[in-house]
């Protein structure tokens, strides 16, 4: 029983790191689906130049740990655009994940029939214009069982944003475990508020997919 | 072709990103203020995102009084020193001290939490103002940030058996016996220097351990005589062991904890250094240091 009551006021600490989690999650999302459906067009469409630059962004950030890039992007660039630490680290974690992204939204760009494009561009459509009308609305539908699970995996990298004193779920469970010495509580506790947030992104994401499934 | 034009891109923008590395300590500019503060977000202040350059020019004391605040970071997970309270509150002798600093100075304090190994940097780059975080000031800090006086000495204990008779008085009292310490702490520095050198203790009695519970084990089982460690995990650890505390002191130890501030921060420094002494004086970090149960 003391172990609940112990849940249950610890939870009610973590709880504040929340909404902290949530925007996170929600802006590195947003930065990074920007990057990541904007670097794929140039990845697929680009002329030469814009390929090699969108390459070598989507190379060397996925190669670079994302606390790395957090913590570049907060200590070095930072100095010269005054950055909160909550905005620091959640556009430095979109911009890691805009990497990620742009290989999801390259992989479904390159999934559309390639006549598709040249039957558009046979009726007359620019480029950005079959681009916009013909091939996001599909590559979009392609791409959404990938991009869920990279949403998952932003959730959970936003643990990362410490380093740069956010305090997000798990470091109010560090905070917790600090001051009780009982680190199976509190880290018991972040693990429910994880996993709530993962089964909740999940579902929302299946309805997606089940709203856009292609209706035979 | 093509992987070797990659090649050199990626070469190029590392290239890129060093140098703009390299060379930001000295194109620093003040970013502009305006960044509204809250706790929640641990923000940094406008004012605190000023480079430690400009701080040189000995704008940093004036600024700090300018905002009517200060920017202090912290890691909150070494209590008693700093932690938070299940209502989020900052508590320990930290905590406490600072707040004490901050109202000598005349400003609010912000205290901002973060990891131990961003503080240094957070400080370099002007995110914070100063860091307390029981920080000792080793040589190698010091080549990146300035720091004030010790507010508070480290302090060494000498642990033996629960049945022991020992009586040590002073540090040189345990001359002879048989004593452990932790490898590569500045306890087993002591020893070797006041004890072997000295020819007070033979070199065979010295025995040195990985941790400091296997020397606690040790001691108990009576292998060896006495263990030169830490004062402060040391009464938790003698507790759970059994073993007694024969004598706490800072004759041992090398230094104290300070405050960190930024590099060059000398009107900051002389003003903490003034308050900080006051402190000392008038029994203030006494009074915390018994509030908060250290030794």
């Amino acid at each position: 029983m003391e172990f609940f009551q112990d849940l249950v006021t610890t939870l009610n600490f973590i709880l504040q790191g929340l909404w902290v989690t949530i925007g996170v999650t929600v802006v590195a999302l947003t930065i990074g689906l920007l990057f990541g459906v904007v670097t794929a067009m140039l990845r697929v469409y680009g002329n030469a130049f814009l390929k090699q630059i969108a390459t070598v962004y989507s190379v060397i950030v996925r190669a670079v740990p994302v606390i790395v890039i957090i913590f570049i992007l907060y200590f070095v660039i930072a100095r010269f655009v005054n950055l909160s630490p909550f905005w620091a680290g959640s556009l430095a974690l979109g911009f890691a994940s805009g990497a990620y992204q742009t290989e999801i939204f390259r992989g479904a760009f390159q999934s559309v029939p390639p006549g598709q494009m040249v039957a558009a561009r046979a009726i007359g459509m620019s480029q950005m214009q079959a681009i916009q009308s013909i091939i996001l609305p599909q590559a979009a539908r392609l791409a959404l069982p990938g991009w869920g699970n990279e949403a998952t995996l932003v959730l959970k990298d936003s643990t990362l944003v410490f380093v740069v004193g956010v305090p997000e779920i798990l470091r109010r469970a560090q905070q917790v475990s600090a001051r009780t010495l009982e680190p199976f509580v509190a880290y018991a506790a972040a693990l429910l508020l994880y996993l709530a947030l993962t089964l909740l992104t999940t579902q929302i994401l299946q309805w997606l997919e089940r709203r856009y499934r292609l209706q035979m | 072709m093509k992987k070797l034009g990659l090649l050199i891109s990626v070469l190029a923008m590392l290239l890129l990103a060093l140098s703009a590395c390299t060379t930001v300590p000295q194109a620093s500019t003040p970013a502009p203020g305006g960044e509204a503060a809250t706790s929640g977000e641990a923000a940094a202040s406008g004012e605190a995102a000023a480079s430690g350059e400009t701080a040189a020019a000995g704008g940093k004391l004036a600024e700090i009084k300018a905002a009517g605040k200060i920017v202090v970071g912290t890691s909150a997970d070494y209590a008693p020193y700093e932690s938070i309270d299940e209502n989020g509150n900052f508590v320990g002798f930290d905590m406490d001290l600072i707040r004490a600093v901050g109202e000598k100075l005349g400003v609010e304090v912000e205290i901002v939490d973060m990891p131990f190994d961003s503080l240094i940097a957070a400080v370099q780059q002007g995110k914070i103002d100063a860091v307390i975080a029981a920080m000792q000031a080793t040589a190698e800090r010091d080549q990146q940030v300035d720091f004030t006086i010790p507010y508070r000495m480290t302090k060494d204990a000498f642990v033996a058996a629960g049945d022991s008779t020992l009586v040590i008085e002073q540090p040189e009292d345990a001359a002879g016996y048989r004593i452990g310490a932790q490898t590569g702490t500045v306890q087993e520095g002591w020893i070797q220097k006041n004890l072997v050198e000295t020819g007070l203790t033979p070199a065979d009695q010295v025995f040195s351990y990985e941790r400091a519970d296997q020397a606690a084990l040790d001691v108990a089982s009576g292998r060896i005589d006495l263990l030169l460690m830490d004062a402060e995990p040391s009464i938790a650890l003698a507790e759970e062991t059994g073993l007694k505390i024969l004598l706490i002191t800072e004759l041992t130890a090398e230094g104290g904890k300070s405050i960190a501030i930024p590099d060059g921060a000398t009107d900051l420094k002389a003003e903490l250094d003034r308050i900080i002494q006051e402190l000392i004086d008038d029994g203030t970090v006494l009074k915390i240091q018994e509030a908060n149960g250290l030794p």
